[in-house]
């Protein structure tokens, strides 16, 4: 029995839709990520599933159990705030303690519970500091020591690393992915960032305007964009996308963007029925664009390099190919640099191509 | 702020002793004036040349001769039960205040009780002078036996001074980030306990200053206080104009009532010193 199931949720601000129609569910032990833009609806949604706010329409299931008209406070759902709200008045051994002494558990069996959980999450250091002293990944250790201390069914995680600067925040993502692990609860985790949700997620769920893009495992969302938006939203740097028709020339299938174009015959079973002239939109990672010195595959095209960025392991070479500028991920080549005549191979394997006006992906 | 140089600080000093100058002027004449006697009440001088405390027995005997004179007025009980009521209005009609206004700004701050409106007509209550209320007040205090009352006039005072209570306390409370309350609420606390828990805790200084601004605010009321009391709940402010004798004002007498009066507000005061630190900063609790 998958642990919560949300179904055609919908919320209405005034005017404003903010959740359209989402519907997904988290098997146990699972962390699913919703993954948006800000304004996408993923935090109402989070909201909606602890009960901080009412769906306009929809249900929410936890453990089989319809909880639409269950106070927050009895859904036993740990909530961990982007600002880990972390009670600045109390000790972090309060803290932690809050929820268990609000079920009035026994003091000897709270000192169990709370050194426990804070072993667990690595702040038994900070037990008497109060919470107004605490830096923030404290804060955040803490706040989901308190989430976790009341054993609830389901652990939600709003945008925990959003306030944290870049260096700090690949630490805390490593730590809260190793935490993860040793908790074990099934998890919600909202996040606008995509390398956030392909490190912690076993799913993810796209957002945008309200409403799921994709829903899926971390490579199928990645592999297998299945609209505009998702191809655009994962991956750094992303995919290159190129507008371009479709045209037919001698029986072979060719993508047309001024004076670039892409032999596609190979797909012809796919595109079978796509009148010429047809709007698409051509996509492809840069890792899947192989950048050589040399032509050594026939469909190699050539490329002039505008710009190089040295990511030390992996450069991301920008290419101009025919008049369209096109980005590389490969080896770094040092005889390569901003000029340099190169010769740009597609996998053809990994191509992506998008109907323009339904934005949604045809192969 | 640091000013360097001698200079600088000699002229903080200065503008600071004019502060306090300004502020303890009459302060100090008051008690001068409490303990002097008639012959000097009009006199300059603010050391009194005869010291006496006359003023003070007068008060709570007031067929005792001021520095030998006798005054006819109409007063003739102590000082006491007045004193009394004071505490008993000012203190219930804070108490009520402080009560029904934080609610009321818990209401509209979290969930925009009564929409933009209603916070604004309880401003507006304020925006006219008392005098226009005291007709229909009367009226209506009459017909509903409330005159002379201690829940008259306590019920008016909460409701006076409900407004400041419920904008002073709104703005503590904006200051409280809601996820606070979120937090405790998922951790299975009910509503009623994160008041008690987390925010009325995280709001006290607000709170503590705003009872302080609302017992000043009671404590010194007069206009009300005159018209509703006749003499069961007569207050502090209001048997301060009765000390009138056949021959003119009673400066001494009243400047040592003015004395008397000080006292409970300046301990209130001291006593939530503490809470007030954070509450007249305005909320700042981070």
């Amino acid at each position: 029995m998958p642990k919560l199931v949300v179904k055609d949720i919908r919320k209405v601000f005034g005017t404003f839709e903010a959740v359209k129609n989402v519907s997904f569910q988290v098997e146990e032990k699972e962390t699913l990520c919703l993954l948006g833009p800000s304004g996408c609806g993923k935090t109402t949604t989070l909201r909606i599933i602890a009960g901080l706010e009412v769906p306009t329409s929809g249900e929410v299931f936890v453990d089989g159990v319809l909880v639409n008209d269950v106070p927050p406070q009895k859904r036993q759902i740990g909530l961990v705030f982007q600002d880990y709200a972390i009670f600045p008045h109390l000790s972090v051994f309060e803290n932690i303690a809050y929820g268990l002494r609000v079920r009035k558990m026994p003091d000897a069996q709270i000192k169990t519970k709370v050194h426990e959980t804070a072993a667990l999450v690595d702040v038994e250091s900070v037990l008497d500091a109060p919470g107004k002293k605490l830096g923030l990944s404290e804060m955040q250790r803490v706040a989901i020591g308190r989430s976790i201390a009341l054993d609830p069914k389901l652990l939600l995680l709003d945008e925990p690393l959003s306030n944290i600067d870049a260096k700090a925040r690949e630490r805390m993502r490593a730590e809260l992915g190793k935490l993860q692990k040793e908790i074990g609860i099934a998890t919600v985790y909202v996040t606008h960032d995509q390398l956030e949700a392909m490190t912690l997620a076993d799913r993810i769920a796209v957002m945008k305007n309200g409403l799921i893009e994709q829903i899926g495992t971390t490579s199928e969302i990645y592999d297998n964009a299945r609209t505009l938006f998702v191809a655009n939203f994962i991956g750094s740097p992303s995919m290159n996308l190129i507008d371009c028709e479709l045209v037919y020339s001698e029986e072979r299938a060719i993508l047309k963007s001024g004076d670039f174009t892409l032999d596609i015959t190979e797909f012809a079973e796919t595109i079978k029925g796509k009148p010429k002239g047809k709007e698409l939109v051509f996509g492809i990672r840069p890792e899947n664009v192989s950048v050589d010195i040399e032509k050594t595959d026939p469909t190699a095209v050539e490329a002039e390099v505008q710009l190089v960025e040295p990511l030390g392991a992996k450069s991301i070479y920008h290419l101009k190919i025919s008049g369209v500028t096109v980005l590389a991920k490969g080896h770094p080549m040092a005889e390569v640099n901003v000029g340099s005549k190169v010769w740009a191979t597609f996998n053809k394997d990994k191509l992506h191509l998008f109907d323009k006006k339904t934005e949604e992906a045809i192969f | 702020m640091r000013t360097k140089g001698t200079a600088g600080r000699i002229a903080r000093y200065l503008l600071l002793i004019a502060v306090c100058a300004w502020t303890l002027a009459p302060v100090a004449w008051m008690i001068s004036l409490s303990f002097k006697g008639p012959t000097e009440w009009y006199a300059p001088n603010i050391v009194p040349a005869q010291p006496i405390v006359d003023n003070y027995i007068n008060l709570f005997i007031p067929t005792n001769p001021i520095g030998g004179s006798h005054f006819f007025t109409s007063i003739t009980e102590p000082i006491t039960k007045p004193l009394i009521n004071s505490l008993i209005v000012a203190g219930l009609g804070t108490l009520f205040a402080v009560l029904v206004g934080f609610l009321a700004a818990y209401g509209v701050s979290r969930y925009r009780a009564g929409g933009t409106f209603t916070i604004f007509f309880t401003l507006l209550t304020r925006m006219l002078p008392g005098a226009t209320f005291v007709a229909p007040l009367m009226v209506f205090y009459s017909s509903i036996r409330f005159i002379d009352t201690y829940v008259g006039l306590v019920l008016l005072y909460t409701a006076v001074t409900l407004t400041y209570a419920i904008w002073l306390m709104k703005g503590f409370i904006d200051e409280i980030p809601p996820e606070w309350e979120e937090a405790a609420l998922l951790e299975g606390a009910s509503p009623w306990t994160v008041l008690r828990k987390v925010t009325i805790p995280l709001t006290k200084g607000g709170l503590a200053a705003s009872a302080l601004f609302i017992f000043i605010l009671n404590w010194s009321e007069f206009l009300f206080a005159l018209v509703i009391s006749v003499t069961q709940v007569t207050t502090l402010p209001v048997q301060i104009s009765k000390y009138v004798s056949a021959v003119g004002r009673m400066y001494g007498t009243q400047a040592s009532i003015g004395i008397i009066a000080t006292i409970p507000s300046v301990a209130l005061g001291y006593l939530i010193q503490k809470h007030l630190v954070t509450g007249f900063t305005f909320g700042r609790v981070r």
